[in-house]
């Protein structure tokens, strides 16, 4: 078996990682006649230590989704296991180690419910039926909606928010159970640059506060730099960069057609690597350069 | 006419169940699913009558409301299942499981029916006004029927469906307004979405005493739809789909008694100009 990639906060010891992935496969079975079954994900080895800030870069159909899913516990691996804080995937979703954003918000906007009352949902819906929220569940409502910066909109119904207001509910609802690990799924979608600052600004405080341990999938780079203290590239299979500086912007251009160095600034060119990529024979990213499609789909959800 | 006070507390207690209900029923766009597993019903009626359980004796009535309650909660659940399997189209889902019932509901009380007439030599004219009559009452509903029995059995259920929906109320509202993140919240949609419906499913067939097949739904449908033109808060929407209900059902009864209008109808009737006024003044409050 592969030696997993380890990924560790700068002042992170060897402790116990967070996330714990090992040798995980996920296969979807054929859903209709004329389908058949797709391997999404491939031997995927990976320990996350806590409070890193994880980036997991890919293209569109790359396994993001499905690895999120994993994490979350609401597939259950092929092959190989997950832990989440020595828990199952399950178990660390329902003693609420988890709080979760997700790529699209599809919830009923036009609920008769206030913003305050959309976050405590997530903390209440385990209570008792007959017992009413405690002090703490107010405190940890108030001090989600206070991180967030929507304590003055707290009592206005949910639909009366902006993009961006919405998003930030959510972010309230998913750190309002005092979550130790934050699943991003594609957050950025549709924001611009500044946005994509702001809510990058938003994640780092939330984890320097919180203490949190951040996973952000997108296949958009520009969304994982805001966001990520250290990357990985998903494409069915797993390839770790250390951070950020390690990435091989060829490479990255060549998948995501973009202009890698306008995104991470003043970084290191490893001219050695991006030769090797340019050889077909290895592949350090290990992403499908020669997918024109998923390059095209990647630009076109920018 | 029965006694009153039987007729009077079922409708108010089915209504005041159906009040309730009806917020998650419109919030969450069940509806037509209301629609599809009240016609489903039918297919349970025909199951029963072809069983020869009739409403005529206690046993009979009883053996016929517990397949009508089975049968609708299989559609319930198989409508739910067909939504899933594909991907969520439900209105397929529930065309293909209320002609289903439809039909076999038809063909067997077709079937039930025509055995009655054979055994009953030179009664067959008789047994075929009968048979509309039945059919009638099964459509439109007639609660004038209402005994004690029948009485207790509404009181008994509107109250634990009353009790079970506040019990799971958090979690209901989690399932209405979020059901794509519930599960990453550790809630299982999929046990929530059919624990529900099942639920619904003894609603209706609660609902159809008053109302029939046709118009079950209606009542799970119009007093949390009227409720909602008028407050965009979730506490007042329950008090207000709850009173619309009981006022519906109210003005219902006082057509039935005093005018002979069939009492069923006359409630959804009743039910469906309040929802109009409140469309009205929905209107007029958001021009201002």
């Amino acid at each position: 078996m592969p030696q997993a990639f380890n990924v560790a906060s700068q002042s992170a010891t060897a402790s116990e990682p967070a996330v714990r992935i090992q040798g995980v496969s996920y296969t979807y079975p054929a859903t209709g006649i004329d389908s058949s079954a797709v391997q999404a994900l491939d031997s995927i080895d990976l320990n996350i230590q806590p409070r890193t800030k994880l980036g997991i870069l890919g293209p569109n159909g790359g396994g993001k989704s499905t690895l999120i899913k994993l994490i979350l516990g609401i597939l259950k691996p092929s092959k190989g296991s997950i832990s989440i804080f020595n828990n199952t995937p399950t178990k660390a979703r329902n003693r609420g180690l988890i709080g979760y954003l997700p790529q699209r918000i599809e919830a009923d906007l036009d609920w008769p419910i206030s913003v305050r009352e959309v976050v405590s949902l997530a903390r209440t819906c385990h209570r008792k039926p007959w017992a009413k929220p405690s002090v703490e569940d107010r405190e940890a409502i108030d001090r989600s909606l206070e991180l967030v910066d929507l304590q003055d909109l707290a009592d206005r119904p949910i639909g009366a928010l902006s993009g961006g207001q919405l998003q930030r509910a959510m972010i309230a609802r998913a750190i309002a159970i005092e979550p130790k690990l934050l699943v991003l799924d594609e957050p950025m979608v549709g924001v611009d640059i500044a946005g994509q600052q702001r809510f990058g600004q938003l994640i780092n405080t939330l984890q320097e506060r919180l203490g949190l341990t951040v996973i952000v999938v997108s296949h958009d780079m520009r969304a994982i730099a805001a966001v990520a203290d250290r990357i990985a590239c998903l494409s069915r299979t797993l390839h770790f960069h250390d951070a950020p500086e390690g990435l091989n912007p060829a490479v990255l251009a060549q998948v995501f057609a973009h202009d890698v160095a306008g995104v991470f600034g003043d970084i290191h060119i490893d001219a050695h690597r991006a030769e090797d990529c340019d050889d077909p024979s290895h592949n350090p990213c290990g992403c499908d350069h020669t997918d024109e499609n998923n390059t095209n789909n990647s630009e076109g959800n920018q | 006419m029965n006694n009153l006070a039987p007729i009077i507390i079922s409708a108010l207690m089915i209504s005041l169940m159906g009040g309730a209900l009806s917020i998650f029923v419109v919030l969450k766009r069940l509806a037509f699913i209301g629609q599809g597993i009240s016609h489903a019903a039918f297919g349970g009626v025909g199951i029963a009558l072809f069983l020869g359980l009739h409403g005529a004796t206690t046993a009979g009535a009883i053996g016929q409301l517990t397949i009508v309650v089975a049968f609708s909660i299989l559609a319930a659940l198989w409508i739910a299942a067909l939504s899933r399997s594909h991907k969520g189209r439900t209105d397929t889902a529930i065309g293909v499981v209320l002609s289903a019932s439809m039909a076999l509901g038809f063909i067997l009380f077709t079937v039930a029916e025509s055995r009655h007439a054979h055994d009953d030599h030179g009664h067959a004219a008789h047994g075929h006004e009968d048979e509309h009559h039945i059919i009638e009452e099964i459509l439109f509903g007639n609660i004038l029927n209402t005994d004690w029995n029948k009485a207790t059995i509404a009181i008994i259920a509107s109250l634990a469906i009353l009790t079970f929906t506040w019990f799971i109320r958090r979690k209901l509202i989690f399932w209405a307004f979020d059901q794509p993140v519930m599960d990453a919240y550790g809630l299982n949609s999929k046990r929530l979405t059919n624990t529900f419906l099942a639920t619904l499913a003894i609603a209706i067939v609660m609902s159809m005493q008053i109302a029939g097949v046709v118009l079950a739904a209606a009542i799970l449908v119009l007093p949390g739809a009227a409720a909602l033109n008028l407050t965009a808060k979730l506490k007042p929407a329950f008090t207000y789909a709850i009173l619309i209900a009981l006022a519906g059902a109210g003005f219902g009864l006082l057509l039935g008694f005093k005018a002979h209008y069939p009492v069923g109808p006359a409630i959804v009737l009743a039910q469906s100009i309040i929802y109009l006024a409140t469309l009205i003044i929905k209107t007029i409050a958001i021009r201002s």
